[in-house]
């Protein structure tokens, strides 16, 4: 029993990071613009097929396919967010029914470009085991873990430090008192939709050798992202952070328990129940626009 | 006046429309109308109301399984299964919707979405009543609807019916209330509005709407297939409400129709005709928020003059 | 029997206390001013009374009725009007749709001739059937008002009536309050930075300092009171 606890707990830390990096994505895109982008998933998903291209077309190098993708990605953010968010800002049901549209229109183009069927991807450190007590895990789960890690690491640091972050943080904090002390808020927005679509290629980049590439790859990971952005307060980083490992822990764990099938409505049940104890989530923020 | 009398010449004109119409024209029209009776139901939500529901098409589920499991597990008649499965679904509505209106604007949106997605995983998994990801075979068309054209004037007369009750609620103290919430909750609820029981009631309505609808869709399809009551099935409901002109009384028909008729017009790959109305519902987000129905009312008032 | 009780309310946003034992009575028709410097807790205590604000602890009665942690909509019904400081009225509807509403609203029926009798008097007649959103924002804040008195309500709340409306309007404004007042007596209160207004208006001035009654009486009394020319000064 002990044996297979660990092992769901160490399979959740895993879907929780890629969780997490959904939800950081999400939220700092949230934080900075007010923006929901429903569309955060398909992005998502463009990066496990960006990466997919970069690896088996261009350059035969995991790596090296996982910082184009993301590069490629942060790219086509900052299109995005010219071209259809920044136009309708302050209109929150209009930009969500715009990343309504965007999903369709990106997730049909990336079928229509690669086909609906999915693809392999198939990487050196899929097929190398590490021993964790007596439990095998594929190199690939510890390096999802691991990089994750490192990338909130290098966030909260980058939040903090860098005069940039200060700058990212004041603008979430108050707009327009950022714009008057002369803070760039436009080019923070486009930065901060780059560095989102970035995580989240890299998300989809990490998993597509895990579970293939496919054109709903994204679709899981965005729903549990933004459950894990409510459960840990909208708006808080360290919230998304905890609120994507719990999910994700949870619906590994829950497992042991119920049948798979039911994984998935887990994770939203949980939401939904510390919600309606805690309507601000476990991190509590103030919501923007509220009295 | 002249707007009566083109409705009533549309109307009539689509009753005849069996005598020329081909199968395969027909077979569209019933889907636009099978595809508007919900989006009738989410445009008294997101239209009127505002209150943009990310997972409304999983109640057209709720409706279609219930009377699924009540016509071919209880053998209850056609009529008495599509009543109660309505009613089954504006009472999932009543209860789902009381809980979801307890969170505002994202949050609302994402709670739907979850409740959405849970209620599809019911549909997917539950084996014994729903009979899993296969599907739900052998759902009867009623007694004397079972050819193409007869299904298509009870399809039909359905979808007026529900535009019928949109009209009534519109028009009604209740379609005022309704419209205020929208426009302002704060200054609605000081004037002596109810706002948590009004918008539970129109969550409810629209509910019953999707309900009826997803009836009336697996009965024409002959199988409630959990596929057709996906997250992506309840974003094309809202495509279809907005890119008609959501809070528009014929917005849900015209978007039906475009959303159903045009592919197939257009005959292009499933997937093009998809990128085309994602990118549709992008610029009418940019340049006609009001939708189609009031772009297509300015360029009559403009040719008129 | 008094009209309006307001027993030690007492209301804390995180470490500031913007009500802090606030008590009144008002027992009859009647103009009230509440004024105060910023951050008093006069817009707390109108939200306080119509419901839109729970207090930590305190009691609100109306008719002697206690009413505390009634939802907006519940005291709507028991006869608390309200305006709102930032003037919100339905943008789409027209001026008339409005003032209906106000009615219909209370489930009673719009009263069509009293609605272009009212709007008449604040000059607005011409806009009946244009949208709110049309309007100026003094124009749209004389058709929020309007819109109180078709509530027929025993308690009126006015936040800053006069802010943000130009003085011609401001005249209207003054005159239609005191016609209102001389058609159907009951309680009016308003709160107002404006004090020429206030005091040509108001019968009797409530002065609120740090969330609670430092001084109430006649606006000739409340003006040589040194403890008022203190509290705004300090």
């Amino acid at each position: 029993m002990a044996q297979a606890l660990l092992e769901q707990v160490i399979n959740g830390l895993m879907t929780g990071s890629i969780y997490v990096l959904v939800a950081l994505g999400m939220v700092l895109i949230y934080g900075v613009m007010h923006v929901l982008n429903f569309a955060h998933g398909v992005l998502f998903m463009v990066g496990g097929y960006l990466c997919h291209f970069f690896f088996t077309r261009l350059t035969g190098s995991y790596p090296l396919a996982l910082v184009l993708s993301m590069a490629a990605l942060a790219l086509i953010g900052v299109a995005i967010e010219r071209s259809v968010f920044r136009p309708l800002q302050g209109n929150l049901r209009n930009q969500v029914i715009a990343s309504l549209g965007l999903i369709l229109v990106i997730e049909n183009l990336v079928i229509a470009l690669w086909g609906p069927n999915a693809l392999q991807l198939r990487t050196a450190a899929t097929e190398r085991l590490v021993a964790i007590g007596e439990l095998r895990f594929p190199m690939q789960h510890v390096m999802i873990i691991a990089l994750t890690a490192i990338v909130v690491a290098a966030m909260f640091g980058f939040l903090k430090w860098s005069k940039f972050g200060t700058a990212l943080r004041a603008t979430s904090q108050d707009r327009s008192a950022a714009m008057v002390v002369g803070i760039p808020v436009e080019r923070v927005d486009m930065a901060s939709f780059a560095l989102g679509t970035a995580l989240a290629a890299l998300g989809g980049a990490l998993v597509g050798p895990l579970f293939l590439v496919f054109p709903q790859m994204g679709d899981a990971p965005m729903v549990k992202g933004l459950a894990g952005i409510l459960l840990g307060g909208m708006g808080s980083v360290p919230g998304a952070v905890i609120g994507g490992l719990i999910i994700g822990v949870a619906e590994s764990v829950s497992t042991l328990f119920l049948p798979t099938d039911y994984r998935d409505s887990i994770a939203f049940a949980i939401m939904v129940a510390i919600l309606l104890v805690r309507p601000r989530g476990l991190f509590g923020l103030r919501v923007r626009g509220e009295a | 006046m002249t707007r009566g009398l083109i409705t009533a010449a549309v109307i009539a004109a689509l009753y005849l429309a069996p005598m020329v119409a081909s199968p395969y024209l027909l077979h569209v029209l019933v889907l636009s109308c099978l595809y508007a009776i919900p989006a009738v139901g989410l445009n008294l939500m997101l239209g009127y109301t505002g209150l943009v529901s990310l997972g409304h098409i999983a109640f057209a589920g709720i409706g279609a399984y219930t009377a699924a499991y009540l016509m071919v597990d209880v053998k209850v008649g056609y009529w008495a299964a599509l009543a109660i499965a309505t009613l089954a679904a504006g009472g999932a509505g009543a209860v789902i919707g009381s809980i979801c209106l307890r969170f505002r604007s994202h949050f609302f949106m994402i709670v739907t979405l979850a409740f959405g997605l849970m209620l599809f995983s019911v549909m997917n998994n539950w084996d014994d009543v729903t009979r899993g990801a296969a599907g739900f075979p052998g759902i009867p068309r009623p007694a004397g609807f079972a050819p193409l054209e007869s299904f298509y004037r009870l399809a039909l007369s359905a979808a007026l019916l529900a535009f019928a009750v949109q009209w009534g609620v519109v028009r009604s103290r209740f379609g005022l209330i309704l419209v205020a919430l929208r426009q302002d909750e704060r200054l609605a609820e000081a004037k002596g509005v109810n706002a948590a029981l009004y918008k539970t009631a129109v969550f409810a309505l629209g509910s019953a709407l999707a309900g009826a609808g997803g009836v009336l869709l697996v009965s024409f399809l002959r199988v409630a297939a959990p596929g057709s009551f996906t997250l992506a099935e309840s974003i094309n409901a809202v495509l279809i409400v907005i890119v008609g002109g959501a809070g528009s009384l014929a917005g849900p028909a015209l978007g039906a129709l475009l959303f159903v008729g045009l592919p197939e017009y257009l005959r292009v790959a499933a997937e093009w005709r998809l990128v085309i109305f994602g990118l549709l519902l992008v610029l009418i987000t940019l340049f006609a928020p009001e939708g189609l129905a009031a772009l297509l009312g300015r360029l009559a008032k403009r040719r008129r003059r | 029997m008094t009209t309006l009780a307001v027993r030690g309310l007492e209301k804390r946003y995180g470490g500031i206390a913007a009500l802090d034992g606030c008590s009144f009575d008002i027992d009859g028709p009647g103009i009230y001013g509440f004024i105060g410097p910023n951050g008093a807790g006069k817009t707390t205590l109108f939200d306080v009374i119509a419901g839109a604000t729970s207090p930590d602890s305190g009691e609100v009665a109306v008719d002697g009725r206690r009413v505390r942690g009634f939802a907006p909509h519940r005291l709507a019904r028991l006869g608390i009007a309200r305006s709102f400081q930032e003037c919100r009225v339905f943008p789409e509807y027209t001026c008339l749709e409005n003032l209906h509403f106000s009615r219909l609203a209370l489930g009673a029926r719009p009263d069509m001739q009293e609605a272009e009798r009212l709007l008449q008097l604040v000059g607005l007649e011409a806009y009946a059937s244009e949208p709110a959103s049309s309007l100026s924002f003094g124009q749209r804040r004389l058709l929020e008002i309007v819109g109180t008195f078709l509530q027929r309500p025993r308690v009126l709340l006015l936040d800053e009536p006069s802010a943000g409306v130009n003085p011609a309007l401001l005249e209207v404004l003054t005159a239609f309050i005191l016609k209102m007042y001389e058609e159907r007596p009951s309680v009016f209160l308003l709160i107002e930075h404006n004090m020429e207004f206030i005091m040509g208006l108001a019968a009797e001035i409530i002065v609120l300092h740090q969330g609670a009654v430092l001084e109430r009486g006649n606006p000739q009394a409340i003006q040589a009171s040194p403890r008022v020319i203190e509290a705004y000064l300090g």
